[in-house]
């Protein structure tokens, strides 16, 4: 499972249930990415991420659950930690700013391989960074 | 006569229809000056600090009238009050409020309870920050005096930065309102507020993109602050006042933009250039007060980024 998440300055996804930020340029990522692939997302992320195209796009509150090998889960406030054992990777997209936060990601990056790093602008971020993190072998 | 008699009922007529259309229009509907809200959060109301910059308020729902949430950008500052307070800023903001230029600098500034102390536990030293009410980035607002507070380094970076950086960044992206507003709280006649209370509303998806209700507080952990006056001191656990320098006689202007952009005003030198001479002037020198006031003012955070601007040094 590849896990695709967006992230502040402290790890933080969510505020009073919203989403922290987003950006057209990442949406455009994020398409690019899931091209020809599975995509499984929550009831809420398909009010944004729901028009995505050139994918097999999965709407469903038990996502994490139900994603198998190979296929992309976009997570913006659910907990990593009771599927830590089925995650492969981990896409994520730093706004470089901080906002408020009451969910963070709960998964310890420091124990996954940074392997990709780059950055581009957004549309109303001056920059975003691109990581790609894998397990440590 | 009677045409005479008709005629000044009428006027009589139009003048109570006009009176009452006034009266009505200063109770309930955006003519008056400041809009008619339930009441901000009390003294008595707010939390403990217990560690964390901000805490809801209400199920962080925010108190807005129906009838601001429109799509017509607007920005309303209250007067300073008899003690030189600053009172409820509010705004619709909208992209056609944003900045489009450097903020200038805004140390002409003093607002109530100001003092510039530093420590050496606060980030960046210099204790207090002139806060924006509604920030930079929001507003465009610079050094207006009623929309500036004494706030904490902490208050500022780690309590209001980060709302105004979800506002503005939502704002820039998806081209909408959002109602905002800035509360300071203060207790009693102190003229430090205890903190502020902020709320925000998006308006075209009807609050879907950014609601919010909370209380940030104007605290400096490790620092005991005298809220009546602005005085403080560290606070060790020893109680012997710390070490606090106060009325530090050199940087008493400085703003500075920060790894956001946004609203971390740091008593930091500022470096003031003149745009016409393209000479900058550091603290210190021949010219460097009188820049202040001046027209031509450009401020650079550093002189290397005068000297990239293409400014040179003044001689003396």
């Amino acid at each position: 499972m590849i896990v695709i998440v967006c992230l502040d300055d402290k790890k933080g996804m969510m505020f009073n249930y919203r989403r922290q930020s987003r950006d057209q340029a990442v949406t455009e990522r994020i398409q690019k990415i899931c091209m020809g692939k599975r995509l499984w997302m929550s009831p809420y992320s398909d009010k944004l991420y729901g028009s995505l195209e050139g994918m097999e796009l999965i709407v469903n509150p038990d996502f994490l659950s139900m994603a198998g090998g190979g296929d992309i889960c976009l997570v913006e406030s659910d907990s990593l930690m009771p599927y830590i054992e089925k995650i492969e990777q981990v896409i994520i997209y730093r706004w470089n700013r901080t906002y408020p936060a009451d969910v963070y990601l709960d998964l310890d990056l420091s124990q996954w391989e940074r392997r990709e790093r780059h950055e581009f602008p957004g549309t109303s971020h001056e920059k975003i960074t691109e990581e790609i993190y894998e397990r440590r072998t | 006569m009677r045409g005479e008699h008709n005629f000044m009922k009428k006027t009589v007529l139009h003048n109570y229809l006009f009176l009452c259309m006034a009266v009505f229009c200063l109770l309930f509907t955006s003519c008056g000056q400041m809009e008619k809200r339930k009441d901000p959060i009390s003294i008595e109301e707010i939390p403990a600090y217990s560690g964390q910059p901000y805490v809801e308020i209400d199920g962080n729902q925010p108190d807005f009238p129906e009838k601001d949430k429109t799509k017509k950008s607007f920005e309303q500052y209250s007067d300073l009050d008899s003690l030189g307070r600053c009172g409820v800023a509010y705004a619709n903001v909208g992209k056609d409020l944003m900045p489009t230029e450097e903020r200038g600098s805004i140390g002409k500034v003093r607002p109530s309870g100001w003092h510039t102390v530093k420590y050496d536990i606060v980030d960046g030293k210099y204790l207090y920050n002139r806060c924006h009410l509604i920030g930079y980035q929001l507003t465009a607002e610079n050094a207006n005096e009623k929309n500036l507070i004494t706030g904490t380094r902490y208050m500022n970076v780690d309590g209001m930065l980060p709302f105004e950086n979800m506002v503005a960044d939502y704002v820039k992206e998806m081209g909408n309102h959002v109602l905002y507003r800035a509360t300071p709280i203060f207790d009693g006649k102190n003229l430090v507020a205890k903190g502020v209370q902020m709320e925000g509303y998006s308006v075209e998806d009807e609050g879907d993109g950014i609601c919010f209700n909370v209380f940030v507080y104007n605290v400096q952990p490790g620092i005991w602050i005298d809220y009546a006056t602005g005085e403080s001191k560290e606070d060790s656990g020893t109680g012997d006042g710390g070490n606090g320098v106060k009325e530090t006689p050199a940087p008493d202007v400085g703003s500075q933009t920060g790894q956001d952009g946004a609203d971390t005003e740091t008593e930091v030198v500022e470096i003031r250039g003149n745009k016409k001479s393209k000479i900058y002037h550091c603290l210190g020198q021949a010219s460097y007060e009188e820049m202040a006031d001046s027209d031509n003012l450009v401020v650079f955070r550093s002189e290397q980024e005068a000297q990239e601007a293409g400014y040179r040094k003044a001689k003396r």
